[in-house]
């Protein structure tokens, strides 16, 4: 076989290294990290400000170096009614034609947030965001949902398969689950209920995804939230199986600490010595069109070739099982490898 | 375009898709000689050695003589490449409503991704926080030149958010426009001269209709090889070659551009342009008003969670799901796009009419080129008469990088004839009444005379293949609108892949508002044009 013509064929890697996690900072977000700092997974990045709101203050006794947006700021302690009152947070803006007066984000609640992955951190921006490089291995999704997570990945359903309300069990808490083609927002949030710390899966419609994001909202203000809890979608909305080289790298990784990322989203993993398996070169799966989701083998390129809804489009001729080869638009293939 | 093999390249790498176009010296002139598309994940070697493969299958020895018998040898061919990329964030901030509203039109037609903000009556909590978000690639600020009163009050204010946004952010574009920028304002002497990010001073808003802001923001998207940009240059430069009024309506997965090029006599062209975000097949941000856009359009029944559904998959993988349901929903989203760019671009529309409209675009490389022609019809429904095109082959925007104006000109003027695929003809006639008889047809057509009663409400198709020319004669029962209000009109149009298109639906489009009836008469239209549409 030539391997030139494969070039046509949309590939996508199965798994990729280097990659960068960043964490949105709001202002007021104190980071807990600096340019440079390892950090492992649990790990305290940022105390993220719950109530932020935004106060007065005079920074005269603030030298000038340490003025500008962005700059923590911590008041002396003042008495305001029956009470004692020290401001701390971060500057926002100078107040205008308020000589050395500024305004500061503070706020009472603070609550941690921890790495998910090991790293090293690569830029702390105050009010923008930390950004980490990874030292495992990732799997990249098309989205992802809720909150960072790390946990012990359990494959419970086939690549095809779905899991539902009742399919969860109470040991699999503190897991990630592999669940196969798709979910719904009840089985997500039940499974976060439950303790559960991630789901991957291959689809996830869009009302699901709407259902289980208004969910996760509410979740998260309330004044003693779940722990974090991820979803991460690897194809698209449309239900569709899991590739089968995809199920077999998530099997091995069955029992595996791995986390799930919101930004990029992906699976990390960092197991020293796993075999990631094999793909022939030659392998496709259908990832659009009638025959979404199977997979087969590609023999070679058809040139232009007409298909449903008089449309004329490149294509090239894959086997799918035990069937007759057929002609597939080369838009609806993917190799990975 | 200095190359000593007698071929080169264009590739027009875009978010979705990539193009190429092999063109070689022909005869003593530039032919295309093939042009073909991928995913935008493939290399352009591919593509290359897609061209060349089925060129030597064709003729081996003319593609010897190329330089192109072998395996890889299109690897070595001079490139003529542009790039289009995702839109970057641009965040407009402004003292008040009013001043805001006016930065943030010209933001959003220059290419930008726009999130808005308003100092007066503003959160200021939320707005320092938009100015951080970590998606953002530039700032504007600005206010009139000179400031009106409310402007002036806030001044400092607005001046302080974009110092402090400077430091949070210091890697940030800040663009200062108007009054902002004025000696009064100090705002730029503020920002820290050793920040990474670059501090640009600009016009205002309301200079000019705004479009020397505009064209300053244009230029500073993307690189110097930005292909919107060589989408526009080679506008204006076809306009010159073809001596005609050109429209280019380019929808592509992530931005949309539409573009009017004028021509006079010994004067360089008139090129007008917008790139507007918005207008993205499926632009970021796609929510329920979206999707009713584009399931107005949709010719087959499907409920809406599961268009949503396919329509969120399409952009994630925009090239796949071409065929079958895929193709009619894409065209589908192309309609609703199209309709977004032209309500955002309104003012193009009290410019003089275009000669030719070509469609550009990822958007419409599957759909077949008839089909494309009616999108156009259905969403633009300017009285007239003009051309249809489609940029099939997507060569402009690369040719359209060559600097030098003689040297590109040239080119295009020996690639007039293959560079565009002719769609036909449209003749759109405004102000017909009721239904029934509205007047009738006679064309001198090469097969002989034809002469066709006109139907108010209709289509009426006459066959005119590509390259053939007809003299059409139109007699009207009350005066109408082809850009001149009359009962009768001659005027010479031009064949096409969709021949002649008389359109007398109305002006503008009136559909059903219950959702069978509108896509019955969809798919009725579409079927006449699109073979295979309703199978």
């Amino acid at each position: 076989m030539s391997a030139g013509w494969l070039a046509e064929i949309p590939a996508r890697r199965l798994v990729e290294d280097g990659l960068e996690e960043r964490v949105a900072l709001a202002p007021g977000d104190r980071p807990l990290v600096a340019v440079g700092d390892k950090v492992e997974p649990g790990m305290a990045l940022l105390a993220r400000l719950r109530d932020p709101h935004v106060e007065e203050v005079d920074v005269r006794a603030q030298g000038a170096e340490h003025l500008g947006a962005g700059r923590t700021f911590s008041s002396a302690t003042r008495h305001r009614g029956r009470g004692e009152v020290r401001l701390e947070g971060e500057l926002l803006t100078p107040v205008p034609h308020r000589a050395r007066r500024w305004r500061l984000v503070t706020g009472q609640h603070r609550e941690p947030v921890g790495a998910v992955a090991a790293g090293t951190v690569s830029v702390v921006q105050p009010g923008s965001e930390i950004r980490i490089a990874l030292d495992g291995r990732a799997v990249r999704g098309a989205f992802a949902a809720g909150m960072p997570a790390r946990g012990t990945l359990g494959v419970v359903t086939d690549a095809l398969g779905e899991l539902r309300p009742g399919g969860i069990d109470m040991d699999q808490s503190g897991s990630i689950l592999v669940v196969g083609s798709r979910i719904d927002a009840e089985v997500l949030t039940r499974a976060r209920a439950m303790g559960i710390r991630g789901i991957v899966v291959a689809s996830l419609a869009s009302k699901e995804l709407r259902d289980f994001q208004a969910s996760e909202r509410r979740q998260r203000a309330a004044l003693h939230p779940a722990a974090p809890f991820a979803v991460l979608v690897l194809d698209g909305a449309v239900r569709r199986p899991l590739s089968s080289p995809l199920a077999a790298l998530l099997a091995a990784l069955d029992g595996a600490d791995v986390s799930i990322l919101m930004d990029p989203p992906a699976l990390v993993f960092d197991v020293p010595g796993l075999a990631v398996p094999g793909v022939p070169e030659d392998w496709v799966r259908i990832r659009g069109g009638r025959l979404a989701g199977a997979e087969g083998r590609v023999l070679g390129l058809s040139g232009v070739r007409r298909f449903a809804g008089g449309v004329h489009l490149e294509a090239a001729r894959v086997v799918v099982g035990e069937d007759e080869a057929v002609d597939v638009p080369l838009g609806d293939l993917e190799r990975l490898g | 375009m200095s190359t000593t093999r007698p071929a080169f390249l264009t590739i027009d790498r875009g978010t979705a898709t990539a193009a190429a176009g092999l063109i070689g010296h022909v005869g003593g002139r530039w032919r295309l000689l093939g042009a073909a598309a991928a995913p935008a994940a493939i290399a352009d070697e591919a593509l290359a050695e897609r061209l060349r493969r089925r060129l030597a299958a064709v003729d081996l020895g003319f593609a010897e003589d190329l330089g192109l018998g072998s395996v890889g040898a299109a690897g070595d061919l001079v490139r003529l490449a542009c790039t289009t990329e995702a839109p970057p964030e641009l965040a407009v901030v402004a003292a008040t409503d009013r001043a805001l509203q006016t930065l943030a039109n010209v933001a959003a037609a220059a290419g930008w991704r726009v999130r808005a903000a308003v100092v007066d009556g503003g959160d200021i909590l939320e707005t320092v926080a938009m100015l951080a978000e970590r998606r953002l690639d530039g700032i504007l600020a600005g206010m009139s030149d000179p400031p009106s009163g409310d402007e002036r009050n806030l001044l400092a204010e607005l001046g302080g958010l974009v110092t402090a946004a400077a430091e949070r952010r210091p890697d940030l574009l800040v663009i200062l426009a108007g009054g902002l920028a004025g000696p009064g304002a100090r705002t730029a002497s503020l920002l820290r001269a050793e920040r990474p990010g670059p501090t640009v001073v600009a016009p205002a808003a309301d200079v000019r209709d705004g479009e020397p802001l505009r064209a300053l923001l244009d230029e500073l998207r993307g690189g110097s090889r930005e292909g919107r940009r060589g989408l526009a240059v080679a506008a204006g430069t076809l306009a010159t070659v073809l001596r005609r009024r050109i429209e280019i309506l380019e929808i592509g997965q992530a931005s949309a551009t539409r573009i009017v090029a004028g021509w006079q006599p010994g004067m360089p062209p008139d090129v007008r342009s917008a790139v507007v975000a918005d207008a993205a097949l499926l632009p970021r941000g796609f929510g329920e008003e979206e999707l009713d856009g584009v399931l107005g359009w949709l010719t087959t029944t499907s409920d809406r969670l599961r268009v949503r559904d396919r329509l969120r998959d399409m952009a994630l993988a925009p090239w796949s799901d071409a065929a079958g349901d895929g193709a009619l929903l894409r065209m589908a989203a192309g309609r609703a796009a199209l309709a977004r760019l032209r309500d955002e671009t309104e003012a193009f529309d009290d410019l003089p009419p275009p000669d030719l409209v070509i469609a550009a675009g990822g958007c419409w490389q599957p759909a077949p080129a008839p089909a494309v022609a009616l999108a156009i019809a259905d969403v633009m429904r300017r009285p007239g008469v003009r051309a249809l095109a489609l940029d099939q082959a997507r060569i402009l925007a690369p040719l359209g990088t060559i600097t030098d104006d003689q040297e590109r000109a040239a080119i295009l003027a020996d690639l007039r004839d293959d560079l565009l695929v002719p769609l036909g003809s449209l003749v759109l006639p405004g102000g017909l009444r009721g239904g029934g008889v509205a007047g009738s047809l006679s064309i001198e057509a090469p097969g002989g005379p034809v002469a066709i009663d006109l139907l108010a409400g209709g289509l009426e198709l006459v066959d005119l293949a590509p390259g053939e020319t007809a003299v059409l004669g139109l007699q009207f029962r009350e005066p109408a609108d082809l850009g001149a209000h009359a009962r009768h009109f001659a005027v010479e149009v031009v064949g096409g892949l969709a021949g002649l298109i008389v359109d007398l639906r109305g002006i503008p489009l009136r559909l059903p508002d219950r959702a069978e009836p509108r896509r019955e008469l969809l798919a009725g239209w579409q079927g006449v044009l699109w073979d295979g549409a309703n199978r």
